[in-house]
């Protein structure tokens, strides 16, 4: 074994480790902006992978499109949820499994309640005697960490949930299922590595991909995948002006002509009372006699209250 | 050669099952769309990995990871463009709470 061998296989267990262990972060921590950047980590993992496989320009690729372009669109988004900082759960640890407390460690707590801090010591012992059980699992043991830890939380949660309010279950970042999820997941990932391992016998090839490889998918592009490249401009372009319709500001105080005409969701505009005749009781709203005379006491801009 | 294939395609079913959680178990859109983030990661590392180990001289899985990175980043812009109509209008985003259409 040569050096090389060995820092081939450093950098791929390093890549690795750093593209699963941010997914699983991702995963589980409370805190979304933590979420954001673990998911960072995970896509300079696969980047690292992809440069370890030989694909340079897929792994710069990776690295451009996904961490210029994807996660600052996410990072935005994330200012507009409810609690990005996790600091409501942060204040229950209670009801966080092992995995999700470690992944959320040091986070900014709110304010926690009080009836529920009987209930949380209570849990935290059986917590920390199932997060010593799970760190003796040895190998493969994060995924059975992650699937004991669901099965405990969920069991704390419920406790929980007696003595509160449904409230309880809005703060959490995670919908009631996640134990259901969690045995999914696992399911998930021991069938496909079970494939994996009892089908080891690819037909692969020893010869190594020309170092230029750039050039070639350059030329494949403009030349046999044109078509698909082109598709992919186009619907790029197509993706930008449907989110653009879609997203934009409704309503222009100030110019009523660029409202949009999309998304209007408000009910129509009241009718206000006559300030020529004044509405007797047993009248029937009449919009025609109404309009009839607000047409010159209203501007059109008043039609449609911001 | 040191690293057989296998290792990567370990690595790929680890992030699609860590993808597939969560989707599955977050409640806020931004989270379910990290979630698919990953899962389009897992599928890009498999491609590549079977690239580099079966047919290394043709670059076709390249271009397709090209394409599978496009529609990725389509998919989020119109999915943070759809939530942010839907945080205007009904101040949440997350996914469980949009049950109109429930039966």
């Amino acid at each position: 074994m040569t050096a090389f061998d060995i820092a081939q296989i450093v950098a791929f267990t390093l890549c690795a480790f750093i593209a699963v262990a941010g997914a699983l972060g991702m995963a589980t921590t409370m805190s979304m902006f933590r979420s954001g950047i673990f998911l960072m980590a995970s896509f300079l993992g696969v980047a690292g992978l992809f440069i370890l496989l030989a694909a340079d320009l897929m792994g710069l690729l990776q690295i451009m499109m996904y961490i210029g372009g994807m996660l600052v669109m996410i990072l935005f988004m994330v200012l507009f949820m409810h609690d990005p900082g996790g600091a409501m759960m942060a204040a229950m640890p209670g009801m966080m499994a092992p995995v999700e407390r470690f992944f959320s460690g040091g986070l900014q707590q709110g304010e926690g309640r009080n009836g529920d801090h009987a209930d949380m010591h209570a849990g935290n012992g059986e917590a920390k005697e199932a997060d010593r059980e799970n760190r003796q699992n040895g190998a493969n043991g994060e995924h059975h960490a992650q699937h004991d830890g669901m099965q405990h939380g969920g069991s704390d949660m419920s406790m929980n949930m007696e003595g509160t309010h449904m409230d309880d279950m809005d703060m959490s970042m995670v919908t009631p299922v996640r134990r259901i999820a969690a045995w999914l997941a696992v399911a998930i990932g021991v069938g496909l590595g079970a494939l994996v391992l009892l089908r080891p016998s690819w037909p692969t090839v020893t010869r190594h991909p020309d170092p230029r490889s750039a050039e070639a998918v350059g030329m494949l592009l403009m030349g046999k995948y044109m078509i698909a490249f082109e598709g992919a401009g186009f619907l790029i372009l197509l993706g930008i002006v449907g989110a653009v319709l879609m997203a934009r500001v409704e309503r222009h105080p100030d110019n009523g002509g660029r409202d949009a005409r999309v998304g209007r969701t408000d009910a129509p505009p009241q009718i206000a009372p006559d300030p020529v005749i004044p509405p007797s009781p047993d009248e029937r709203p009449n919009e025609e006699h109404a309009s009839e005379h607000h047409a010159v006491a209203h501007p059109p801009s008043h039609r449609r209250p911001a | 050669m040191t690293i057989p294939l296998g290792a990567y395609l370990l690595v790929g079913a680890t992030l699609f099952a860590i993808g597939v959680y969560t989707i599955v178990a977050q409640r806020s859109a931004v989270m379910v769309l990290m979630g698919i983030e990953v899962v389009l990661n897992a599928t890009g590392l498999n491609l590549i990995a079977f690239w580099r180990f079966v047919r290394p001289d043709d670059y076709s899985a390249q271009i397709f990871l090209i394409l599978i990175v496009t529609i990725g980043a389509v998919e989020m812009a119109v999915g943070l463009g759809i939530m942010m109509l839907l945080y205007r209008q009904r101040r949440t985003v997350q996914v469980d709470s949009y049950t109109a259409l429930r039966g």
